[in-house]
Parts: C-alpha cells; sequence; structure tokens
C-alpha cells in the first residue's frame, strides 16, 4: 500500500498522530452512544440504524478515504488542487438552490440530500480551499511580496467564505479566516500586508458587532438572519431589546424568547459544569437524557457537553491532550515537511481542526457564541467525520513523503 | 514539552503557530477548570433545579384512643381515582398533532395572507402572524390534552357507573403548575367503586388508584371538644425541611388534642424528589426521608361515660342545649369525660370543612368547650367554698340564723344588706350549717360571709386557682375571674361580700374548675392538676421504645382545711340529695341509682345584661359520690337553665348511671384482660 521508503529508518506514519486519532473515535463512538440511547424510540430502532453504529460506519468510511489519501504523494494532489477547488465551490453554489439544498428544518440551507446521507459541502470546501492555497502560496517568497498575488490568495479565502456565509453558516465561514491567515504568514506573506489584512478584518468585525448589537433595526447595514442576531446577542449577554412603545405582552415576549433562546447555552453549561472533576459516569448524565440539553443537538454541536457532564474535568482533559496531540503532530509534520507546500498544507490542516475545537469547546463553556461548528472526530455526522480524517490522510501523506534527514 | 522541543528551533513561524495553539489549548483548559472545578456547585445547583422536584409527604397522624382503647381518632386510606399524567404524554402529543394537521402550516398561511391583501408581507407583519400562530398552535395542543384526559376520564365514569367531569380549568391548571404529580380525577372512592375499579384488570393506560390517608373520627360528634379539630395545612414545621416544590395534603390541629399533642400526633414528614424532564412529566421519583408515623395518644376519658354524659346534656334542651359535663376521677384527677354542648363533627373538618357548616358551628358557638373555655358565675356552688372559710374561722355548725320573709312574696326570704334587698329561695325560719346547704340559703351564707370576711374567702379561692388556667393541653383553657386581695381593701363594700358569698359576680369559673373544687372536698382537701392524657404511646409497639406516661394525681394545691370542716361539709352535701327537702334530689329522678350515696351541691347563678337585667339562670350541679369513700366527681352546668337541681340534677343522676354500668362491665372486662 505504501511505497517504499528510501531511508530504512524512517517510519512511514506519525503513530502518535494515529494513536490520539484512534482514543478520539473511540470517545466519539463511546459518547454519541451515550447521547442518543437514552431516547426510547433511538433504542428501539436495529442497531444498523443507531447514531453509534453509523457513526462507526462514518469512521471506516474515513479511514478508507485517509488510506487513499496517502496513496499519492501530496506534491500529485496538489496538482489537481484547484480542480478540486471548483468542483467543491459546485455544491456550495447548488446547496443555495431551493430543492437542492435542504434546511433540516434548522432555517439555514447547508445540506444536500443524497437520500442515505445528508451531504454539507462546506466541510469538503474548507479541505479544497487549504489545498488550493498551499498550493498557491507555495510559490517563491519573492512572489509573495507582489500585491496581485496577495490579492489573489484573499479571493481564493473570500470565494468560499462568502458562499458559505450565504448558506447561512457562520462558524464554518468563520473557520476559514484564520486558517488562510495563518497559512500567508507560513508561507512568508509580508508582515504589511498580514497586519493591513487583520487589521481591516477587526475594524469590519468591529463595525460589523456594533452594526448588529446596537444599531436600530433600520440602520442596520449588515441584514443577519434574526436568529444570528439573537445568538450574537445572547453571547454577549445582551437584552433584546423591544421595539419601543411595546407593549407589556410584547416585552414578555421578547423575555421569555431571550431565556429560550439562550437556553443551549444555559443547559450546555450546566451539563459541563455538573459534572465536576470525575464526572457522573458513562450513560449517567441527566442533561440530555432528560430533554434539557436539545437531543437534536446533543450528539453533534454539544457532544462535548454530554463527555464533559459524563466523565468532568479529567475526560474533558483527556480530550484537550488527545487534540493537542494531534495538533502539535501536525505541526512537527509541517516542519519536517519536504518542501513549502507540504509544510503549508500540513499548517492549514492544523489551523483548521484547531480552529474547530477551540470554537466548538469554547461554545461549550460560554467563551465562544454558539455557531454550528462540529467538534472534529467526536460529532456525529458523516460529512465532518470524513472531512476531518480526510485532512488526518492528508497530514500523514506529508509526513510518509517528508524530507530525509 | 516533547513535540514542541522537535520543532526545529530555527522555524520562528511554526513555534509561533504552536503557541498560538498552546495558548488556545490553554485558555480551554482554564475555562473548563474554571467551569467544571470552581463553579461546579453552582452548576449542580442549577441541574437539580431545573430538573428534580422536591414533594413533601406527610406522615400518617398518630392515633387518639380512650382509656379502654377504643379509638376516638385515627387514620383511614382513601383512595382516589388519579391521571399520571406523563403516561399520557404520547397521548397529548398524537392528538395534538392531528389537530395541528387539520390546520393549516405556517407558510400555507402567509400565502393565505398574501393573497387577501395581495402583496407580500413584511417582516413585522410575518413576525406578527407568527406569534399568533404559536398563540394558537399552544390552544390546539391544550385542547389535545383535556381531549385525551377527557376520554380517559370518561372511561372511568364508565367502569364506575357514575358520570365523572374533567373540569377543563382544574386541569389545566394542574399541568402547568403540578405536573410532576398525579391528577386526582376522584377522590374518596367508597369501598364498591374501588372494587369496581379493580375487578377490570386492565385500566385506561395512565390511570390508577392513589392511597392517602385521612383522619377519621369514628365516633363522630363524641368527645369532638377534647380531640378538637385540624386544618388544612400544608406547611413545614420547625426542624423541617422548608423547601419543597410541592406539598402534599396535611393536617394542623387548631384545638383540642390535636392541638395540645399536634407536634406527637404529626409525626415527622418524609420527603421525595421527582425528577422531571424537560417538559416538566415525571421521570422517576426517589423517597429521601420516609415518613415516620406520629406518636399514638391514650387519653383519661372513659367513651361510655362520655357518651352518657353528652346525651345526658342533649336530653336537657335537644342538641342546642348550652351546658358542660365534667367526670373526675378524685383520687387521680384523671378526666372521665369532659363534655360540652351543642357540638360538632370533626368529621366535617377534613379536608375543608364547608361554608355552610362553618357558619352554622360558629352560630352557635359550637367550637368553644364550655366545660374549660367560658366563664361562668357559679352561684350557690361557691357556697361550699364560703362555708368551708367560715367553719375554718371559727363558725358554729350549729349556731341559727334567722331567715325574715320576704314582704313581696311572704312564704321566701329576704336579707338587708346595707340598703340592698337580697332575695332569699329558701322560706323564713332558722337554719343552721346543714340546713342551710342543702336548701341552698342566702341569708344564711351572707351572713357567714360577712362574719367571715372576703380575704378568707378568696385566699381558700386561691387555693383552688380559681382565676387560673387549670393546665389543660386543649388551648380552650379560661382563667375564671377571682378578685384579688388588693381589691378588697379598697372601695370593697359588705354588698360584695354577699354578692360573692352566694357565687355571684365578681366571681367567675369554669365547669372543670368547679370540679377540680369539688374533687377537693371529696379527697381529703388535694387540689389535683386535671389528667386529660394518659400516656404517649410510639406507634411502632413493638420496637418503638417506652412509651411516655403522666403521673397520675399531680397535687397543685391543698385546701388546708380541718377533717372536721370536711365532715360537717359532706354531710351537708349527703343531705342535699337525700334529704326530701334537698335541692339536690333530683338526681335520682331518671334513675334510684340504689347503693349510691351522692353528695351535691346545687347552684343557680343570675345572669344579668349590662343594665343589670335578669337574663336567665346558669344552673349548676356539683357532685361526688360515694360519700364513704368518694371516687368520681360530676359536675354539670346547663347554660339558660331552670335551677340547678331541677335542670342540672338528672343529667348528673345519667352520668352516674353510666359510671355504675362501667364499673360491673368494666371489671368484667379487666377480667377478661387477665386471663
Amino acid at each position: 500500500m505504501f511505497e517504499p521508503d528510501l531511508n530504512e529508518h524512517q517510519r512511514r506514519v506519525d503513530r502518535l498522530q494515529i494513536a490520539a486519532v484512534c482514543g478520539l473515535m473511540l470517545l466519539g463512538a463511546a459518547f454519541v452512544y451515550s447521547a442518543t440511547m437514552g431516547r426510547e424510540s433511538a433504542a428501539a430502532a436495529p442497531f444498523y440504524n443507531q447514531s453509534w453504529f453509523r457513526q462507526l460506519i462514518w469512521y471506516f468510511l474515513g479511514a478508507v478515504a485517509a488510506v487513499t489519501m496517502c496513496l499519492l504523494d501530496y506534491r500529485t494532489l496538489a496538482r489537481w488542487s484547484l480542480l478540486a477547488y471548483w468542483v467543491s465551490l459546485v455544491p456550495l453554489v447548488a446547496v443555495l438552490i431551493p430543492h437542492i439544498g435542504t434546511t433540516h428544518g434548522w432555517g439555514a440551507m447547508r445540506w444536500i440530500d443524497l437520500g442515505f446521507f445528508q451531504f454539507q459541502p462546506s466541510e469538503f470546501a474548507k479541505l479544497a480551499m487549504i489545498l488550493a492555497q498551499a498550493h498557491f502560496l507555495s510559490r517563491p517568497v519573492e512572489e509573495l511580496r507582489q500585491p496581485a498575488i496577495f490579492a489573489k490568495a484573499l479571493g481564493l479565502t473570500i470565494l468560499p467564505f462568502l458562499l458559505i456565509m450565504r448558506e447561512p453558516d457562520l462558524g464554518s465561514a468563520l473557520v476559514l479566516l484564520p486558517t488562510a491567515l495563518v497559512m500567508m504568514y507560513v508561507a512568508g506573506t509580508p508582515k504589511r500586508y498580514l497586519i493591513q489584512l487583520v487589521g481591516g478584518v477587526c475594524a469590519l468585525g468591529a463595525l460589523f458587532m456594533v452594526d448588529v448589537l446596537f444599531a436600530p433595526p433600520n440602520w442596520q447595514i449588515f441584514k443577519l438572519e434574526d436568529y444570528q442576531q439573537r445568538r450574537l446577542l445572547v453571547y454577549f449577554g445582551l437584552q433584546y431589546t423591544p421595539p419601543a412603545g411595546a407593549s407589556q405582552a410584547d416585552k414578555e415576549r421578547y423575555r421569555k424568547q431571550q431565556f429560550d433562546d439562550s437556553h443551549n447555552v444555559r443547559q450546555a453549561l450546566i451539563s459541563v459544569g455538573s459534572g465536576g472533576l470525575t464526572g457522573k459516569g458513562w450513560r449517567q448524565g441527566t442533561q440530555y437524557a432528560l430533554g434539557y440539553l436539545p437531543r437534536a443537538v446533543a450528539h453533534n454541536d454539544f457532544i462535548f457537553s454530554v463527555l464533559a457532564e459524563e466523565e468532568g474535568f479529567v475526560g474533558s482533559v483527556l480530550v484537550l491532550t488527545l487534540y493537542g496531540a494531534v495538533l502539535f503532530s501536525g505541526l512537527r509534520i509541517a516542519g519536517q515537511a519536504r518542501d513549502r507546500l507540504g509544510r503549508l498544507l500540513a499548517v492549514g490542516i492544523v489551523t483548521l481542526l484547531f480552529s474547530h475545537v477551540f470554537i466548538n469547546i469554547g461554545m461549550n463553556i460560554r467563551i465562544m457564541p454558539v455557531t454550528g461548528v462540529p467538534l472534529p472526530l467526536l460529532s456525529y455526522g458523516g460529512s465532518s467525520v470524513l472531512g476531518s480524517m480526510i485532512a488526518m490522510g492528508l497530514l500523514q501523506n506529508v509526513y510518509l513523503y517528508r524530507k530525509a534527514y | 514539552m516533547l513535540i514542541f522541543d522537535q520543532l526545529r528551533r530555527n522555524d520562528p513561524k511554526l513555534r509561533a503557530v504552536a503557541l498560538m495553539v498552546l495558548a488556545g489549548l490553554g485558555i480551554l483548559l482554564a475555562g473548563l477548570w474554571w467551569v467544571q472545578i470552581v463553579s461546579v456547585r453552582e452548576y449542580r445547583e442549577s441541574l437539580e433545579t431545573q430538573s428534580y422536584r422536591t414533594v413533601r409527604i406527610p406522615a400518617v397522624r398518630g392515633k387518639i384512643v380512650d382509656r379502654h382503647g377504643a379509638v376516638l381518632a385515627e387514620n383511614r386510606a382513601t383512595y382516589n381515582v388519579s391521571l399520571y399524567l406523563e403516561e399520557l404524554r404520547r397521548a397529548f402529543d398524537k392528538a395534538a398533532a392531528k389537530l395541528m394537521a387539520a390546520q393549516p402550516d405556517f407558510a400555507r398561511k402567509v400565502l393565505a395572507q398574501e393573497k387577501k391583501l395581495g402583496r407580500r408581507l413584511t417582516k413585522l407583519e410575518k413576525r406578527e402572524l407568527r406569534t399568533a400562530y404559536n398563540q394558537d398552535k399552544a390552544a390546539l395542543r391544550q385542547q389535545a390534552r383535556y381531549q385525551v384526559a377527557s376520554n380517559v376520564v370518561f372511561q372511568i365514569g364508565q367502569r364506575l357507573n357514575q358520570s365523572v367531569w374533567l373540569d377543563p380549568t382544574n386541569f389545566e391548571r394542574h399541568y402547568q403548575t403540578r405536573l410532576a404529580l398525579p391528577y386526582p380525577v376522584l377522590l374518596n372512592l367508597d369501598s364498591t367503586n374501588i372494587a369496581r375499579f379493580e375487578e377490570q384488570s386492565t385500566s385506561p393506560i395512565g390511570v390508577d388508584l392513589e392511597v392517602q390517608s385521612s383522619r377519621v373520627y369514628p365516633f363522630q360528634t363524641t368527645a369532638a371538644h377534647v380531640l378538637g379539630s385540624l386544618r388544612h395545612d400544608n406547611s413545614s414545621v420547625e426542624g423541617e425541611e422548608a423547601f419543597f416544590s410541592y406539598r402534599l395534603p396535611d393536617y394542623r390541629g387548631v384545638t383540642g388534642i390535636e392541638y395540645g399533642f399536634d407536634k406527637q400526633l404529626r409525626g415527622l414528614a418524609g420527603a421525595k424528589s421527582v425528577m422531571v424532564n424537560n417538559f416538566g412529566y415525571r421521570q422517576t421519583e426517589t423517597i429521601w426521608s420516609p415518613a415516620e408515623q406520629g406518636s399514638n395518644i391514650v387519653l383519661t376519658v372513659d367513651v361510655l361515660i362520655q357518651q352518657a354524659a353528652e346525651h345526658a346534656l342533649n336530653a336537657v334542651f335537644g342538641p342546642t342545649t348550652r351546658g358542660a359535663v365534667v367526670v373526675m376521677d378524685v383520687r387521680t384527677g384523671d378526666i372521665l369525660a369532659l363534655a360540652s354542648s351543642p357540638t360538632f363533627n370533626p368529621n366535617a373538618f377534613v379536608p375543608s370543612i364547608s361554608k355552610a357548616e362553618y357558619q352554622h358551628i360558629s352560630e352557635l358557638q359550637a367550637e368553644k368547650n364550655r366545660a374549660t373555655y367560658e366563664n361562668y358565675m357559679p352561684g350557690s356552688i361557691f357556697k361550699t367554698v364560703v362555708g368551708m372559710a367560715a367553719l375554718e374561722a371559727g363558725w358554729d355548725p350549729e349556731a341559727m340564723v334567722h331567715v325574715l320573709p320576704n314582704p313581696n312574696a311572704p312564704d321566701k326570704g329576704h336579707i338587708m344588706v346595707g340598703r340592698r334587698k337580697i332575695k332569699d329561695l329558701a322560706a323564713p325560719g332558722d337554719y343552721n350549717f346543714r340546713r342551710a346547704l342543702k336548701e341552698s340559703c342566702n341569708t344564711y351564707f351572707i351572713t357567714a360571709g360577712l362574719r367571715t370576711g372576703p380575704e378568707r374567702i378568696l385566699r381558700l379561692a386561691q387555693r383552688v386557682h380559681f382565676g387560673e388556667q387549670a393546665g389543660l393541653p386543649t388551648r380552650q383553657d379560661a382563667r375564671g375571674h377571682l378578685p384579688t386581695l388588693d381589691e378588697i381593701r379598697y372601695g370593697w363594700t359588705d354588698g360584695n361580700t354577699a354578692n360573692i358569698s352566694i357565687g355571684q359576680d365578681p366571681v367567675w369559673v369554669t365547669p372543670l374548675q368547679v370540679t377540680i373544687l369539688t374533687a377537693a372536698i371529696a379527697n381529703g382537701g388535694k387540689v389535683l392538676w386535671p389528667r386529660l392524657v394518659d400516656r404517649i404511646e410510639p406507634p411502632d409497639s413493638v420496637f418503638g421504645g417506652q412509651p411516655t406516661v403522666f403521673a397520675r394525681g399531680l397535687v397543685r394545691d391543698t385546701l388546708g382545711v380541718q377533717p372536721r370542716t370536711l365532715k360537717i361539709l359532706h354531710e351537708a352535701m349527703l343531705a342535699d340529695t337525700e334529704d326530701k327537702d334537698g335541692t339536690g334530689v333530683h338526681v335520682r329522678d331518671p334513675d334510684p341509682l340504689v347503693g349510691l350515696r351522692i353528695c351535691a351541691k346545687t347552684g343557680t347563678a343570675q345572669v344579668q345584661d349590662e343594665k343589670n337585667k335578669n337574663t336567665g339562670h346558669t344552673t349548676w350541679f356539683a357532685s361526688f359520690a360515694p360519700y364513704e369513700q368518694p371516687r368520681w366527681a360530676v359536675v354539670v352546668m346547663v347554660e339558660d337553665g331552670a335551677s340547678g337541681g331541677g335542670t342540672c340534677g338528672p343529667v348528673a343522676g345519667r352520668v352516674y348511671k353510666a359510671i355504675l354500668d362501667r364499673e360491673r362491665m368494666g371489671n368484667a372486662q379487666d377480667l377478661a384482660h387477665a386471663k
């Protein structure tokens, strides 16, 4: 399966990383099981229809995809990166077309229903963007100083960013920004460009926040969906402001709405917090079993809450350690990469994973706003698992073809 | 860190990225530390508040039994048919879905509205429409719930052969506020219906019998004033968990033994916690502290004598007779009967008393224990105190006092005190102590009283503890009134002394106090504490520990008079029932009471309103028996009676009859027990 390596002493794969990924998959299966089997209807279904089993299948398919990724040298893969990039944009456009994209009843068009599988194109677009970006930025450093190249690199990021924003999927779109930024930084893009970029993004972001949170409705430049605005308000702990002259009943309604909207965050916090040091034990958590942690999200976006409630701080630290192992071994791979392409690819993947982990766990403990960003490898979901496993495969690919010492 | 060091030193950019990742993970770790370790208590508390409901379970109230073990108050299991809402939840959802399917969904509604207006709706209009739509949906859900529940209730009705109706408002209120508890559909099922309900093996889903303990007074009105009444009160008592989400019905004693021994009877309320899901439906229940049954109270009362006393009172003017009977064992202070009329049925207070019934009780002042909680003028029965005080002061019992005829009624006597004429029902003539007492001669006792002086009389009355509470645990314990020694020093006239000499204002007593006096005369001068409760028995007679027995014959004070004085008094009181011209002869009217020699003093106090107009008489019969070896004191008081002897005498006679019957029966019973 692997091409024979010239250097006999070199290890073929990064075993530490693979061990950590396997650990995460085990945890993922165990807690998807825990988070879904509390429901009678779920427990009554045949095993092949149960979430944990499907998750295992996705892990298997993901592993196959990862191995496939290693069959060809990443340099060969990178030649196709632009094609992959454009191909990945097709479903991103398609998902916006009614009847092709489905909302899953969530109010955002993020999925394409393939019958057996709800395909979420943004997961793959992120990877395609990283591959294309790595390919694009791996040109000689001198060229990166040209504004046109910088603009093109920026354009490569902005295009999927805008399309994903349009779905809308704020979280998935936002993770693209740090990923691209870190890649440009590592590639050697001049600092002033980056400072300008970061400054510009921050200013725009600040303007955006002020506009969304504080501007009166008809002054708003950015038209966010109602629920997005409310999520941000919840995150910043701001009161919903009913329109001036609202009746008492209206005010009451706004208050209730606020309470309902902050429900997920509050319940996630209660789950995590009540876990304590050692947790309540596997399948002993009550928050999702009693339905306080909404069942629809307990096994995907809020899987960490379930784990933290049942395994406590000890479990949380275990998860962080596993992710740390994956991320730092990824950076080590970047350091050992044969060329700048490999190095950028590894850095991009590490940053993407890190952004996911930080945003997802952060929203469980309320240091980040609630956005639908899955926790890589732990959250239930085919697209997410496949995407993460392909990313792992790419990392291993870079490792396999690293430079010989 | 191992991996970190392996990053090449000469690669500052990767190092920077690694640092960023490390910092990010560090922030997460710190956040998790804060949430899971530092704030763990806060979050655990929120978890408990939102997913547990605590329920107070009242303990089974202890029994109250009479001295022979006859049960006067106990608890019976009552059966309620209850709806367990969590089991109906799926049916609720189904019915709601059906109702909603018939309605156009939101998108359709928007379209219809747009068609009607001929334009697209604005965002605000859409939001308003959404609100209205959601309200409609909530209303549909409520309708669906009621539909399902009332269907189930209808099935119950069919099974029980009676129409049962589910009140929509009540049901909805229960759903909104007490969802974690079962909803009672039918309360207090009778045995036929329990059988009907149980004989069909499968009951409709979500329905079951729920057992509750409820207070029952098997003898109905008997000893109602002694037992007292309960009031619905679920609140926590001292030393008990104070915060409960729900409380099951519980009661608190308001009067009588139920009040006085409430703490012992009540036991210890338990608590359970109900785990509820995010909708508030019950999931599981855990009892963390089981309720501990209350102790049983054994009274000194003998239910047969009590019933006889009540019947005898009833026989005077019917159920509205206002009066009281007290029977006391003169050796121990045991109260054998404590009757008050009019009476009430303590069962009426459980679970709660109806307004009409409450009004009826209030109008008659039936809740008042007239034996202990109302002050009456003692009238002539106070002459026993005056007589003893006079004899002790050296009054010669054989000395004659001459009664002058009353000019207006020549066959009756009178006496002038200062310029005031006091009528005397006794005929003119010469009176010694014995004749004066048995014919209740006012002139004689006023003369003796004036000679003795008020201080000696009051000091003796003080030793009987008139004007003080008798120490009964029933809450209804009046003091009566006795002038203080200070009062007789200033502005006290002979008229006042004359008044107290014949037991008029300002001397006020309760029938129980008179009984204590009578018992003291009978037992040789011991003023006893009345004893209403014999012992407190633990609920579990085998492992519950020792009962608490209250001491018998606790002496509160002594009369401090010579035996000779008592002997003279006893003989005079005996003459009252045995001589033909005694006022107490009517005690033998209902029954000859063969072999029982009774000592008695009658009394008829004039009751006046504010304008000093006579409004009626408080009539008394204070007695003890047997003369040879006194055992029982029987005191009867009837408001607005004709005369002490005529009205109250027969009542006392009936009570003595019951006592004698009881004696004969009791011995037989005790023998049976001994075997």
